[in-house]
């Protein structure tokens, strides 16, 4: 998987491929997205092609981060597999899911 | 059936017919008998050919009211076999319906639109169970990380520790030595020189001792790591998938149910005008009894109109006994036979009127088997 941060630190973008061996790099990237200021925490799926149980998992876990900061975290524009993905498990229901 | 009592003919109709003279019926007589006499011979041979005619009509309506009743009480036999097998299948297509409807469980009848309901349910239930476990799965490694990471700091602590005591005892050596070089006066320096140094031996040892557990500790969390590592890899994602293939595959199934239901509706409703119509034809087929009774008149008249011609001619060749034996009109009858267009009828009235025979079984002919005579005055025809 790989990352790129917007200049405010509030929104990334991941890209490839988020599975369970990304844990420790998306652990760096939650710790700067709730280090942030901006009351809405974005992460950009547009370019992510596949994700597994354990990248929901963290997901999930970066959305009770983000609540207990009293945040909010939008997932914009996932796409194929991911979008798939999202739809089966009702991410939309747990989540701010943008298009 | 019916059969008029069948007369034997006094004679048979003997035709001269030459191809180059105009077909006469009096061509066998030498002097032309007077108007009102040739008027009269034309009544008789008229009353003669009716009577022919009556008896081959009668003939014919006996055989054909034979045919007809005969054949409906066939076909009145199949409908009615036809109207059973129709009410059966109308009853076999009705159970098709429970079968449409849904799926027997347990001895109850449970729609396939439930079914797919209940199995996105519990689908549901097991996605969200498995993005549970994946979410605990992964908050277990971030804390496991955590816990790694402050065992490291703690063996960087305990390093840091024995080199301080390393310090330790090294001072309490040098103070021991610079003790012994006082003599007397440093006596009791090197009392706190000795308990210094073993302070040292004991913090080295439990220096030791913390090392040993911190590594059962290490070993541990790594295990544990490793393990739920092995757990956490494990990719659901094909797991959450089937569900949506399972909800493809359960709406495929609850489209094809709701048409095989349209389908069975509509079998139902066909078989139920079916049986209907077959009945209806059952019930038409029996009104045949009419159809005989109506043709018991029309021969009944037929035999009065016989028997009037009979006596009207016998008593006018009583009175007249030079009219008998008057040649029939051949022109009438020809008239008439172009009339037929079924060829074995026409042969039939042909034998029956110019040779006053009457044929025993015309069963045959009605079903079309038999070819015309070639025999007698067939061929003049």
């Amino acid at each position: 998987m790989r990352f790129e941060f917007d200049a405010d630190e509030s929104k990334v973008s991941i890209s490839g491929e988020f599975t369970f061996t990304d844990h420790a790099t998306f652990k760096v990237i939650a710790a700067r997205l709730l280090d942030g200021q901006d009351k809405a925490i974005v992460i950009d799926l547009a370019k992510l092609e596949f994700i597994d149980s354990a990248g929901l998992g963290m997901l999930l876990i970066v959305r009770d981060e983000a609540d207990k900061a009293r945040r909010s975290l939008v997932l914009r524009s996932p796409c194929g597999q991911v979008k798939r993905m999202f739809d089966v498990t009702k991410f939309d229901t747990l989540f701010t899911v943008e298009a | 059936m019916f059969r008029l009592g069948r007369k034997p003919r006094e004679t048979s109709v003997r035709l001269v017919v030459a191809s180059t003279s105009p077909p006469s019926i009096h061509s066998e007589v030498e002097a032309p008998p007077p108007p009102h006499e040739a008027l009269l011979q034309r009544w008789i041979s008229l009353a003669d050919m009716q009577q022919r005619v009556i008896q081959a009509l009668v003939s014919e309506i006996a055989h054909t009211s034979g045919f007809v009743e005969t054949e409906a009480d066939a076909l009145s036999g199949r409908f009615q076999r036809l109207a059973v097998s129709a009410e059966q299948q109308t009853a076999r297509v009705d159970s098709l319906t429970h079968l449409a409807t849904g799926i027997e469980v347990e001895g109850k009848i449970v729609p396939i639109d439930r079914i797919a309901g209940l199995l996105e349910s519990t689908l549901g239930d097991v996605v969200e169970k498995i993005l549970h476990l994946s979410k605990d799965s992964m908050s277990m490694v971030y804390a496991l990380d955590e816990l790694k990471a402050n065992v490291q700091r703690v063996e960087k602590c305990m390093e840091q520790l024995d080199g301080v005591n390393n310090t330790t005892n090294m001072l309490a050596l040098n103070a021991r030595i610079e003790a012994e070089r006082a003599g007397a006066a440093g006596s009791a320096f090197r009392v706190v020189a000795n308990e210094v140094r073993e302070l040292s031996k004991v913090t080295q040892a439990l220096a030791a001792t913390m090392k040993s557990e911190l590594k059962g500790v290490t070993d541990g969390i790594s295990h544990g790591h490793a393990t739920l590592q092995r757990v956490a890899t494990i990719d659901l994602s094909g797991n959450i998938l089937a569900k949506d293939r399972l909800e493809v595959l359960m709406v495929a199934l609850v489209s094809r149910n709701a048409n095989l239901e349209t389908i069975v509706a509509d079998a139902v409703k066909e078989a139920g005008l079916i049986s209907a119509d077959v009945d209806g034809m059952v019930t038409g087929i029996q009104f045949q009894d009419r159809t005989r009774q109506r043709l018991e008149h029309v021969v009944d008249t037929l035999h009065l109109l016989d028997r009037a011609l009979e006596e009207i001619k016998s008593s006018t060749t009583t009175t007249l006994p030079e009219l008998a034996g008057a040649a029939p009109d051949i022109e009438w009858v020809k008239k008439l036979l172009e009339r037929f267009t079924m060829s074995e009828m026409r042969a039939r009235f042909v034998v029956h009127l110019l040779d006053g025979e009457l044929p025993d079984d015309l069963s045959d002919d009605m079903s079309g088997n038999n070819a015309p005579s070639s025999g007698g005055s067939t061929e003049l025809f």
